[in-house]
């Protein structure tokens, strides 16, 4: 149908060519993928520049991205409303006493606030100000501290409510409340290998303990935290139970959190309330512009059916099931490296939807394993964001912390492999809460 | 020339917080109109959130060109002052690039939506294509003010 000039090789190369030359330019990534189609738009007949205007101008105009400001600011009035306080307070009791206790309550407050906001970004902008100088001063290593912090923070992409899983919903039309409750045992999962990791770590290198809290002292902070822990089942019931659109339940936890740092913990106030908002529409925006651009440029690689070359190739190898969920991994953890989750999503995970679908794999196994795949990708250079963010905080250079935070993906791999082989992990809880999903 | 460019990214800054802030309006009423008969269901509630949404995501990428936060892959080892100009100014070249791109397409953009209407609550749609050719605009202001800068830097004697 299409009489492109040029030859799905030939565009592809072109393409990525141009994008990857523009990244080492160090031109932003949003703007290297927008630059990276003009030389297509202008030359090719058929196309003007304005599928540029066009394509941005259809990602924005989307309700599904509209929850990503409400998840960062729901993440960014929890820092500060006093939520994250109470959650520290709690998490203090529960690991405290555990070799390396502060990493550890690095760990479970990310489980925590994973279960509140969406975002690992937000995740890692607020917990890098509250735990790498924290940890610093007590002893630990600061690589170890800036990787520990940036790793645990992806966990908010795996446990619902998640950004990632809204948009992969919404672009590759499968259950968001499903996905939400397809995502909690592996995000348990991989928060229980990075403990395993961090007990490790703390042994070796002696690392310091906290005075067991009293049963007293933990039930207090327990009825403390309560009102922020109804937090996720509100939202991800209220999904369920059809009450609200994905979208519409990120505005509830806005609202929600609001409620809480205004009536119940009483700590906001106008300065603080202006900053979170402030905070919020940057980093979005920032995020966001990017995935427009990336929308043009998944539009190019769709125009000349790319897609579709790499695939046959990849169906002439035969794999099987295990086989293709290895190569969608992989394909996620390479793409990860370079791209923003959400315009990876945009790109890679339509282009891979054919192909997990001609094996046979359940559509909520490959969402969970395209969304953990990119969770690690926002810890892995050059362009992961939770590590940036973590190294930015701590003011070192990315390369800084990169070992200890490679050697801490080393069990979260395992995790990935165990869902990849059994897709029951991922499929349990959906069976069991709303089977109606998961047909 | 500097505290005018100070007053417009302030501007631009307070502009996003209200886009912001705003948004959240919408989004509520259209939950609580589900559930209540307190207020009768407004269907342009979506596109009106939808609309802010657009400008709120391009005044967000305005204004971090001048803040220097849109991400960026650093694969380069330590340079010098002088090298992190000289780089800076070759990679903004191209921003200022797509900038011009923005600011030429752009208002063909927008006159190609100067009759248009949006479907629900027949918002004005220039109004809404407005924010690319304004983004292009406020790029190009900002990258010129971040060459003056480098250039300045390069012109300037080696640090000893």
């Amino acid at each position: 149908m299409t009489q492109a000039a040029l030859t799905p090789t030939m565009a592809a190369l072109l393409l990525f060519g141009a994008f990857f030359a523009l990244l080492v330019a160090r031109v932003p990534v949003a703007f290297a993928l927008g630059l990276a189609c003009l030389p297509s738009l202008l030359f090719e007949q058929r196309l003007s520049p304005m599928v540029l205007f066009n394509e941005t101008f259809k990602a924005y105009n989307s309700f599904i991205l509209l929850s990503v400001p409400f998840f960062l600011l729901t993440a960014n009035l929890m820092g500060t409303g006093g939520i994250t306080d109470r959650l520290v307070k709690l998490s203090r009791t529960m690991v405290g006493s555990m070799p390396g206790a502060l990493a550890q309550i690095n760990v479970v407050l990310s489980v925590f606030f994973a279960g509140i906001s969406g975002s690992s970004t937000a995740d890692a902008a607020s917990q890098s100000k509250i735990f790498i100088d924290a940890q610093t001063k007590e002893g630990y290593d600061l690589s170890f501290s800036i990787a520990i912090t940036a790793v645990s923070a992806v966990l908010a992409v795996i446990i619902p409510p998640s950004i990632l899983m809204v948009v992969w919903g919404g672009v590759i039309s499968t259950s968001i409340g499903a996905l939400y409750l397809a995502g909690i045992i592996p995000g348990l999962l991989i928060a229980g290998a990075q403990m395993v990791t961090v007990h490790i770590y703390a042994v070796r290198r002696k690392y310091p303990v906290y005075p067991r809290a009293t049963a007293r002292e933990f039930f207090t902070s327990v009825l403390e935290s309560v009102p922020a822990l109804m937090t996720p089942f509100i939202i991800v019931g209220g999904i369920l139970a059809g009450w609200f659109t994905p979208t519409e339940s990120a505005a509830i936890a806005v609202i929600y959190a609001s409620l809480l740092s205004i009536f119940v913990y009483r700590e906001m106030d106008r300065a603080r309330l202006a900053t979170a908002l402030s905070e919020t529409g940057k980093l979005s925006a920032i995020a966001l512009f990017c995935v427009g651009t990336a929308s043009a440029f998944g539009w190019l690689l769709a125009y000349y059916q790319i897609p579709q070359a790499l695939l046959s190739n990849v169906t002439s190898w035969g794999l099987g099931i295990t086989g293709v969920g290895l190569f969608i991994a992989f394909c996620f953890l390479v793409v990860g490296c370079f791209l923003d989750a959400i315009p990876a999503i945009i790109i890679v995970g339509t282009t891979l939807e054919p192909l997990a679908h001609s094996v046979n794999m359940h559509p909520i196994q490959f969402a969970i394993i395209g969304i953990v795949a990119l969770a690690f990708g926002l810890v892995t250079p050059p362009y992961g964001l939770c590590l940036m963010i973590a190294c930015a905080v701590a003011k070192v250079r990315l390369r800084y912390a990169l070992k200890d935070t490679l050697i801490m993906l080393i069990p979260m791999l395992v995790v990935l492999l165990a869902l990849i082989i059994w897709p029951e992990i991922a499929l349990f809880l959906p069976k069991l809460i709303s089977p109606e999903l998961v047909k | 020339m500097k505290t005018l460019i100070d007053f417009y990214h302030k501007l631009l800054s307070w502009l996003l917080v209200a886009t912001v802030a705003i948004l959240i309006v919408p989004v509520s009423m259209q939950i609580v109109s589900r559930f209540t008969g307190l207020i009768p269901s407004y269907i342009w509630t979506e596109e009106l959130s939808r609309f802010m949404f657009i400008w709120m995501v391009m005044l967000g990428a305005m204004i971090a060109v001048r803040e220097r936060t849109h991400f960026d892959v650093d694969v380069w080892p330590e340079l010098s002052v002088r090298g992190a100009a000289r780089l800076r100014i070759f990679s903004n070249l191209f921003v200022l690039l797509f900038a011009l791109v923005f600011v030429y397409w752009g208002f063909q953009f927008v006159r190609f939506g100067w009759r248009q209407e949006s479907e629900l609550a027949e918002l004005p749609m220039p109004f809404i294509f407005f924010a690319w050719p304004v983004a292009g605009l406020t790029w190009a202001l900002f990258l010129g003010e971040a060459f003056l800068a480098d250039f300045g830097i390069l012109s300037s004697r080696p640090a000893p």
